[in-house]
């Protein structure tokens, strides 16, 4: 058994190819100035794919959209989703990794049956969020496991606080409630046009809510979407299941959007 | 932990004989948001900034500042995760000790098994340390405590300190101001008007958060209605 001979920096285990990167920045333990530099590449990770999400909490419903690139015209379009319902009332959006956001959302509905056999209710969205964001901090503790290359966002409405809830969970562990949230590769661009339109708090009603995310994502990315490049969850108080929008749902919002645009 | 691969420790000496792991830790908490703790002569306070990365963030969200029993609280400065995991622990091991003795844990007790967490991480085959200090607070029959804990696991009972980015400001502004027989009320006063001296920016009600705990020994975080009375006070 190897054992490293200093603890972090340039020095440490030997192996082959990897002896230029230095063992702080292959593993997370900390670096001379206090950073995490795996958790900081799991983050680039997650702008890796060159995909952008959004998710907006309205006034009694929230939405999220992500997009859609079919790598292949032969791939089926009906798989390859980065959007994944949970229970009947939680969905989840992960952008970045692919096989990451498949396997957390697999144990997510593990974990989501299993809260609601133990405890007799539905897991709510923050609970499920927190969940994410401990077992993405345990990869940053313990050097055996890399740390998640996924951001989830959880969408739900809260059952006894009786509001919706937008939750966003990262590769530091670090997960927090939002108004409106994004990310991916445009993150900044998306969130940017959401500070502006939503500082004033609005109150958003369903088709506001929904069509607030989409021209998000159409001002981060500067292109008019069309209904199949895009994937649009939503869930509202009065209808508490989790269900995605068709396309022809989709194209009514994006006309929708080209007319306020234009008036 | 099973990391069984790992069963080496990833905090080793140095030549010069530092854990270079715990003082990169230390490095950590010390780019963290400001935060303090004062120990009056019938309480104790403990404060934070509390600023978040957008207006779009729901701040009803977050709390940085955690119970750990009914008169026991906590906050920290550095990395928030790290954090959640030690509050979890703590009020695991203030629940083991309960379940033994039926009564609730001195506030020595809990700090010192907060402690050992801390210091097994430094030690223990596959782990890093926690990217945390806490400062933890408490009341019970050997009165008002004040605790800070470090990653390395070693903890000191302190009469006021500060954390995280602005600490050297923080502690010169609490050592002038310190006075052994301070009421709660002006240790919150104090505690505010300290970070106020290092905020960059506004401060209000909803961007720091309070903790407070007196004689009634029933640990409380302060609503955003009562920061803004004590905040009107300070004006």
């Amino acid at each position: 058994m190897q054992t490293p001979q200093s603890s972090g920096g340039s020095g440490g285990r030997r192996r082959g190819r990897d002896t230029a990167v230095p063992y702080d920045r292959r593993v997370t333990i900390f670096a001379s100035n206090g950073r995490l530099y795996q958790v900081d590449y799991a983050l680039n990770a997650v702008n890796l794919p060159g995909l952008t999400s959004v998710g907006v909490r309205g006034a009694d419903s929230v939405c999220v959209v992500g997009q859609r690139k079919t790598k292949d015209k032969l791939m089926d379009p009906a798989s390859g989703s980065s959007l994944f319902p949970i229970t009947e009332r939680l969905g989840l959006l992960t952008t970045g990794n692919e096989g990451d956001g498949m396997t957390l959302a697999h144990q997510a509905r593990n974990q989501a049956a299993e809260f609601c056999f133990k405890w007799g209710y539905e897991m709510p969205p923050d609970v499920l969020a927190q969940w994410i964001a401990d077992g993405a901090q345990i990869c940053t503790q313990h050097v055996s496991k890399r740390p998640s290359g996924v951001v989830a966002i959880v969408l739900g409405i809260d059952e006894e606080k009786e509001t919706p809830q937008l939750f966003t969970s990262d590769p530091a562990g670090y997960f927090l409630g939002h108004k409106a949230a994004s990310a991916g590769f445009k993150d900044r661009e998306a969130i940017n046009f959401l500070e502006k339109k939503m500082k004033n708090n609005p109150s958003l009603s369903f088709d506001e809510t929904i069509q607030m995310a989409i021209a998000a994502l159409q001002y981060a990315l500067k292109v008019d979407l069309k209904a199949k490049e895009i994937e649009v969850g939503v869930i509202r108080k009065d209808d508490p299941v989790f269900r995605m929008l068709t396309a022809s749902e989709i194209d009514e919002h994006l006309k929708a959007i080209k007319q306020h645009k234009q008036s | 932990m099973g990391d069984s691969q790992y069963s080496f420790s990833l905090t080793t000496f140095s030549p010069s004989g530092k854990l270079v792991q715990i003082e990169h830790a230390l490095t950590a908490v010390g780019s963290g948001q400001t935060s303090l703790g004062i120990k009056a002569a019938n309480g104790v306070v403990i404060a934070t900034e509390k600023k978040l990365p957008s207006i779009l963030v729901d701040e009803t969200s977050v709390q940085k500042i955690q119970a750990l029993t009914p008169n026991i609280g906590v906050v920290y400065s550095g990395m928030g995760p790290d954090f959640r995991v030690l509050v979890r622990k703590s009020r695991k091991q203030a629940q083991q000790y309960y379940r033994l003795y039926k009564e609730t844990i001195p506030v020595t007790q809990l700090v010192r098994e907060t402690a050992a967490v801390m210091q097994e991480f430094t030690q223990s085959g596959g782990v890093r340390p926690f990217g945390v200090s806490l400062l933890i607070a408490g009341y019970d029959d050997n009165g008002p405590q004040l605790y800070q804990v470090d990653p390395s696991g070693s903890y000191f009972s302190w009469k006021a300190s500060a954390m995280g980015k602005n600490v050297s400001n923080a502690k010169t502004f609490l050592e002038k101001r310190y006075t052994e027989d301070m009421e709660l009320d002006d240790a919150i006063h104090t505690a505010i008007l300290t970070l106020k001296e290092g905020y960059e920016g506004q401060i209000s009600s909803n961007n720091i958060e309070i903790g407070i705990i007196r004689s009634d020994r029933e640990f409380k975080v302060l609503s955003p209605a009562e920061i803004k009375d004590f905040l009107e006070e300070v004006e």
